[in-house]
């Protein structure tokens, strides 16, 4: 009469997942979409690359085309190469170590000490994590530039000292922003085992005799040493590929850095070959990079260090402590967020921009002209809105697909899979970027939003894909297994038990790309063309002609960006109340 | 001579009293297991003891040293106490190795690597690790972590050893091993100890003296053999899994310590007066008995009372019958014999086993 709904004989036990159903569309639809959302992940990463690879290793003669690695020779034979090598290896090197040294110890004083103002601070040290570093380098120029600035025309008029020899356009610069921008990653990183380490560790060395200092050094700096050393690769990694900073502060004077100089390669008159084996070797030491924190993970994690007993001990900040921690953090969210945030809004105020603020000049003008006058940026901010709200959504969508194989598809490929979809993580945007525009440029694709779409979401979905993983493996496979043998179907179990389960998740992860799709620029500097622009790219295009309209269209991409932390603040504090 | 000595120690976690007004003194050489069920404060205790937690009042005094002192603001860092601890977690440093853990209190006592590994190998013999010098600290058994720990707690020969619920995370038979060893080290090393444990027999196993605590203070405390066999309130009676009733007086017999209480219109028994009892007729009280000192038989004999099985549990080397005297359920224990529910059986009680609780 009626079909048994448990089907006992395929109970699925090698997949760790929940029974297959006979049913073939069933079946066809629980292996097949998620290996289909692994396989356009791996595709889309694939395309990019593979073009890299080719191009690089084609030369034109005439109309022959032959395969020799010249355009590798003439790459090193270059001494802008190496220049721009060293600054990036520079740059890159010591903004990592900046940002480990100030990301512990912020994560430090927010999660182990009584600090005052210690809630404010936890989520005012991540704010950076969400703001633009193409606007805080601007902002930077605006506060720092040589005589132009803000802070050396205050010092002189009203303290009497010039800071004229600090110039912002200059690699401290550049290491400068990056480490204000960079600061949270670690931070967010070293934060969790700080505040879970089963106190016991630590209270175990004190007992036997170590000191304060000695028990930070031995015994609590190694403990979350796995941690740091995680976060330091991804920060070194990303801030070294960063093309944002390095345009803004670097290009006026010609320092060359690694993004730079591939974004200038592309330019009339254009070296695509040389342009392709940079890209590859940036590609070669990012992957290498990233297959030796994976490794190095696998090999030191210390699944031990959280304890359900104590938590650690709160430490008491004596006077001079709390001053030296307060000082610490109001020079960090005051570089980070309130003066660049301020002088922006002055900027943006301004009929023109003298390097002080008066009242007299004051006007909405600027604003008016971007947001209803002028094309360019009206066009820049449709399109970066159509391109944050829909590609975070596919990318979503597609970080379901592939976290559900990552976690209950076939175990013998899992590893290999996760490896492949991690790769992007470290990839820059420009050399991604560099990928696409090779691939695409004689095709339809060439010159529209579409590329740029899949270029973003290419780039970017191992962020979800991290995030929603991490929630599908808190997920018990017995709560699907009980919705399928309540007689739910793989499609139905999806819908009404997995996804409202994974919610949390998919809101952070959404609200994730939609902050980084907003402020892309590595990418898209590539493959925009008129009519294509974003915000980013529009603020690059105008900060030649007219700071104000810069200023206006970065305080708009502000409370865009703003308003995607407050609904994450928000919807972090309902799930943690419920 | 007191080796330890605890005087009106509290200490508050904001509104809620964790230790209220606690005095107590362990004499060197012997071990003091702080007993009671969780959220008791006996981990609180042993936190203010080592320095990890900071009292809001009272003095403890250590080897003759006053450590803290709410008055004369004495409060000396954990480091300066001169301790050992062993955690119920172990708190085996994952980042070394076993030696690493084990000589850890020299290093910091700045004694040279090479003694401080020829003391760290001997150590590790003594806990019978002979060998697990340079092994990942991550990589052996819980039962190994805990005698790391033990050996890291000992090696710089402190005179006072602290364990924090240290063989809970062991299987029963490792435990029971544990204990025994235990016991024997401390005997030949001489240090004082105290252990806080929620397990009786733990405590029982280990300790000399044994103060049982509940909501912040001491319920009892004393001699372990005492303690056990003569609670002193109903808290204590419950703690250790007695049989605990209300009753009513019916009046003491003269010329003995014994006194008749009603458990309920039909039952009457007859058990000694615990302290503080106010035996006027009438007035309501506690009645307690060891489930052991339930017996149920077949036969009936001189002075047992008629009674039915009302449930049973086989818990292998023993049975636990829930019987029914006449309108009052009491809970046995006794070995297997395999009676079933609805048996008609005659319980067999002694008067010395009842205690009378006001």
């Amino acid at each position: 009469m009626s079909k048994p709904i448990i089907n006992r004989r395929e109970s699925g036990a090698s997949w760790g997942g929940p029974a297959v159903n006979t049913s073939r569309r069933g079946q066809w639809l629980q292996v097949g979409l998620p290996m289909a959302g692994v396989a356009i992940g791996v595709l889309s990463i694939a395309g990019p690359f593979l073009a890299t690879v080719v191009r690089s290793i084609l030369v034109w003669d005439g109309d022959a085309v032959g395969v020799s690695l010249d355009n590798f020779a003439r790459l090193f034979g270059d001494p802008r190469f190496a220049s721009a090598a060293v600054n990036t290896l520079i740059a890159g090197g010591l903004t990592t170590f900046f940002a480990m040294v100030l990301g512990f110890t912020l994560a430090w004083l927010v999660a182990r000490t009584d600090m005052p103002g210690r809630g404010w601070f936890e989520t005012g040290n991540l704010v950076p994590f969400f703001l633009s570093p193409y606007v805080g380098a601007l902002s930077w120029i605006y506060l720092l530039a040589p005589h132009g600035g803000l802070i050396p025309r205050l010092t002189r008029n009203y303290l009497g000292f010039s800071l004229d020899w600090l110039d912002i356009y200059s690699i401290p610069g550049v290491i400068w922003v990056l480490t204000l921008f960079y600061t949270p990653y670690v931070y967010l990183f070293v934060i969790g085992p700080l505040r879970q380490m089963d106190a016991a560790f630590e209270d175990a060395a004190r007992v036997h005799g170590a000191s304060f200092w000695y028990t930070l050094r031995h015994i609590t700096l190694p403990l979350v040493l796995p941690a740091l050393l995680s976060a330091a690769l991804i920060v070194f990694v990303t801030s070294a590929g960063l093309f944002d900073v390095p345009l803004a502060l670097g290009s006026p004077r010609g320092i060359r850095f690694m993004p730079t100089e591939i974004f200038s390669l592309v330019q009339y008159p254009s070296d695509f070959g040389r342009a392709a084996a940079f890209g590859m070797v940036v590609l070669t030491v990012t992957i290498l990079l990233t297959l030796l924190q994976r490794s190095f993970i696998a090999n030191r994690r210390f699944d031990t260090i959280t304890g359900k007993g104590y938590r650690p001990r709160q430490i008491h900040l004596r006077r001079g402590g709390r001053i030296a921690a307060l000082t610490l953090e109001c020079v960090y969210i005051g570089g980070a967020v309130v003066l660049p945030t301020a002088v922006l809004l002055m900027v943006a105020f301004s009929k023109l921009w003298t390097g002080v603020f008066l009242w007299r000049t004051a006007t909405l003008g600027n604003f008016e002209y971007v947001l209803t006058k002028y094309d360019l940026t009206k066009t820049a901010i449709a399109n970066s809105l159509f391109l944050a709200l829909t590609g975070a959504t596919i990318a979503v969508a597609l970080s379901v697909l592939q976290s559900y194989y990552l976690t209950r598809g076939n175990p013998k490929h899992r590893a290999l899979v996760d490896a492949l979809l991690s790769l992007p993580l470290g990839i820059p945007g420009i050399v991604l970027g560099l990928g696409f525009l090779i691939m695409a440029i004689r095709t339809p694709l060439y010159s529209t939003l579409s590329i740029i779409l899949i270029a973003y979401i290419a780039r970017f979905f191992p962020f979800a894909t991290r995030t929603v993983t991490a929630m599908f493996l808190a997920i018990s496979p017995e709560l699907e297994q009980s919705a399928r043998a309540s007689g739910a179907s793989w499609w139905q179990t999806m819908r009404m038990i997995v996804l409202p389960l994974l919610r949390p998740a998919l809101v952070a992860a959404w609200l994730m790309l939609f902050v980084i799709f907003i402020r892309e620029l590595g990418a898209t500097i590539l493959l925009y063309a008129q009519g294509t622009e974003t915000i980013s790219v529009a603020m690059v295009i105008l900060s030649e002609r007219s700071s104000g309209y810069v200023a206006a269209l970065a305080v708009v991409q502000l409370l865009l960006l703003l308003s995607a932390f407050a609904i994450f603040r928000l919807t972090r504090t309902s799930i943690s109340q419920s | 001579m007191s080796f330890v000595h605890i005087a009106h120690l509290t200490k508050r976690f904001g509104n809620h009293t964790a230790v209220g007004d606690v005095s107590f003194d362990v004499p060197e050489g012997s071990t003091l297991a702080l007993l009671g069920p969780s959220g008791c404060g006996k981990t609180t205790i042993l936190r203010c003891l080592a320095g990890l937690e900071t009292p809001d009042g009272g003095t403890i005094e250590i080897g003759g040293n006053r450590v803290f002192d709410k008055v004369r603001h004495v409060d000396l860092m954990p480091e300066k106490r001169e301790l050992g601890i062993v955690f119920q977690s172990y708190a085996v440093w994952p980042h070394m190795t076993v030696a690493e853990n084990v000589a850890f209190p020299l290093k910091v006592r700045g004694i040279a690597a090479a003694e401080r590994l020829r003391r760290a190998s001997k150590m590790l013999e003594t806990v019978g690790l002979k060998g697990f010098e340079d092994r990942s600290a991550t990589l052996v058994s819980g039962g190994q972590q805990q005698r790391i720990a033990l050996a890291r707690a000992l090696i710089h020969e402190p005179r006072l050893v602290l364990f924090d619920e240290a063989l809970s995370n062991l299987d029963a038979q490792l435990r029971e091993h544990m204990r025994m060893e235990l016991r024997v080290l401390q005997e030949r090393l001489g240090f004082t100890a105290v252990y806080v444990t929620h397990d009786q027999a733990e405590a029982f196993g280990l300790a000399d003296t044994v103060v049982l605590m509940n909501q912040g203070t001491i319920e009892t405390s004393g001699p372990a053999r005492a303690v056990f066999a003569k609670p002193a309130t109903a808290f204590v009676a419950r703690f250790f899994g007695m049989n605990v009733l209300e009753a009513k007086i019916v009046g003491p017999v003269a010329g003995s310590n014994y006194v008749d209480v009603a458990l309920n219109d039909r039952v009457t028994v007859r058990g000694v007066a615990g302290e503080k009892l106010d035996p006027t007729p009438g007035k309501t009280v506690l009645a307690c008995i060891r489930k052991e000192s339930v017996r149920a038989d077949r036969v009936s004999s001189d002075g047992t009372r008629p009674a039915t099985i009302e449930a049973m549990s086989f818990l292998g080397t023993a049975e636990e019958y829930i019987v029914d005297i006449q309108g009052v359920s009491l809970r046995a224990s006794q070995p297997a014999i395999g009676f079933r529910r609805g048996d008609a059986v005659h319980v067999a009680m002694a008067a010395d086993d009842w205690i009378v609780l006001p």
